[in-house]
């Protein structure tokens, strides 16, 4: 494998954003955020990220009204959410109109995600 | 005269009649009959004459008040009869009103305590997948270290106390899940609902109320019985029937829970060896309120609601009952509800 996958982690709990930073870190290139604004931030810089995951209920801007903004600039990435929520109406309609990729469950499974990212490259 | 009652009426009038035949009878007599001789005879025959016309006028005058009553009499009849079939007719609308509106309170009761125990239920979830996200986070780390480096004391213990972590994850995680199903707010009778999934959920979710002496057998099919249908809504089915069964028995038994899936429809039994249903109980133990149960440990709804669910979802709900053997209930429910 030459390079690794970029990745970008946004989750206002910063528990969660160091355990995905320890564990995701050994096969990709992961950054990560506290907050949407963080995350739109990250994508400037980092603009060859194949994948951003996102939290959903975070204060200030939620993870789909963050993944909304972000797409409009990078309609080519992907994004995915990943919530202690079962799936609302919210994360249901964004499948269905394209906005996200995919939608994981907190507490997350390592193989799941790491099969929908291995699938971008 | 029209004024005044019949007896007045008639008496007035046989006065007036008897009162003038006394007063010009005989003068018009003698003047007709000159022959004294036959004036006597004349005289009975007036008499007779008078016997006759007053009873000829009596009967008339009495026929015509009588049948006038009569005809009262049967239209008062006829107004009675109506009468009798208006209130029967008013008393069943009222009973259907009764019940309808029974339907309507059990209804809202329960839509009012699904929708807060929705909303408690999404965010108790969300609050406990946040910490089990990070014990999960942990385990991942944990775990891959460990298998990379060798831990010098005890490394097969290490490995089964990093093991029971994700275990304990796993579980929590199941019945946080299960728990979001049952409460999940949907409208939609067009989800995938794995019929052995909520069966075990349910299972989960009542597994306090569970006493020890209960044993649960479970005989399964073979095939996956996933049916159209609502997810949260069918899980209210099975731990409503499921409570009953563990309510029912009062020390020791046992619950079978089978399952059939058949050309288009799944077949799912629920038996339990408890104190059983009598006869005359089994007809209402769909109606609303109906309870058996000591205050307090039931409200009456939970079968009303039952039914009314597998009525939305075009199945059928079949009870057998034995006082002292126990109770088999059959939840039939076809694999798509709106073809």
């Amino acid at each position: 494998m030459s390079e690794k996958i970029k990745i970008i982690y946004i989750d206002d709990e910063k528990i969660n954003v160091m355990l995905f930073q320890i564990n995701f870190s050994v096969n990709y290139e992961v950054y990560t955020g506290y907050s949407g604004y963080e995350g739109l931030n990250l994508l400037e810089k980092h603009s060859d990220t194949k994948a951003v995951i996102s939290d959903l209920s975070m204060p200030e801007m939620s993870g789909i009204e963050f993944i909304m903004e972000a797409k409009k600039k990078y309609p080519e990435k992907k994004f995915y959410i990943l919530t202690g929520f079962e799936v609302t109406d919210e994360i249901e309609n964004a499948i269905k109109s394209g906005l996200i990729q995919g939608y994981f469950r907190k507490p997350f499974c390592m193989q799941e995600i790491e099969k929908e990212i291995n699938k971008l490259s | 005269m029209k004024s005044l009652k019949f007896e007045y009426r008639i008496t007035i009038l046989y006065t007036l009649i008897g009162g003038l035949w006394i007063l010009f009878s005989d003068n018009i007599l003698h003047l007709l009959v000159n022959n004294r001789a036959k004036l006597s005879d004349f005289q009975t025959y007036k008499g007779w004459f008078y016997v006759i016309i007053t009873a000829i006028l009596l009967f008339f005058f009495i026929r015509r008040q009588l049948n006038k009553h009569r005809s009262l009499e049967i239209a008062l009849q006829e107004h009675q009869n109506h009468l009798e079939e208006t209130v029967k007719e008013r008393t069943k609308e009222l009973e259907l009103n009764i019940k309808r509106l029974k339907d309507t309170q059990a209804h809202l009761v329960q839509t009012e305590k699904m929708a807060s125990l929705g909303i408690l239920t999404a965010g108790v979830a969300h609050e406990i997948n946040n910490p089990l996200n990070y014990i999960m986070g942990s385990y991942v780390g944990l775990h891959r270290h460990y298998e990379e480096n060798s831990f010098s004391d005890h490394p097969e213990q290490v490995g089964k106390l990093i093991e029971a972590m994700k275990i304990g994850v796993d579980r929590s995680s199941s019945i946080v899940k299960g728990l979001s199903q049952f409460s999940r707010k949907s409208d939609s009778y067009d989800e995938d609902c794995n019929v052995h999934e909520i069966v075990e959920n349910s299972l989960i979710m009542m597994s306090s109320q569970i006493k020890c002496q209960i044993s649960i057998e479970k005989d399964y099919s073979n095939s996956d019985m996933v049916i159209k249908g609502n997810v949260g809504n069918l899980h209210q089915v099975f731990i409503n029937i499921l409570n009953n069964a563990v309510q029912a028995i009062e020390s020791v038994g046992t619950i079978i829970v089978k399952t059939r899936e058949k050309e288009s429809e799944v077949v799912i039994t629920i038996e339990d060896t408890g104190t059983g249903i009598p006869k005359e109980n089994l007809k209402r133990l769909t109606d609303p309120f109906f309870s058996t149960k000591a205050p307090g440990k039931g409200t009456g709804l939970g079968l009303s609601i039952t039914f009314n669910i597998i009525k939305e979802h075009k199945g059928r709900l079949e009870f057998e009952s034995e006082v002292g053997k126990g109770t088999t209930v059959r939840i039939v429910l076809p694999k798509i509800n709106r073809p």
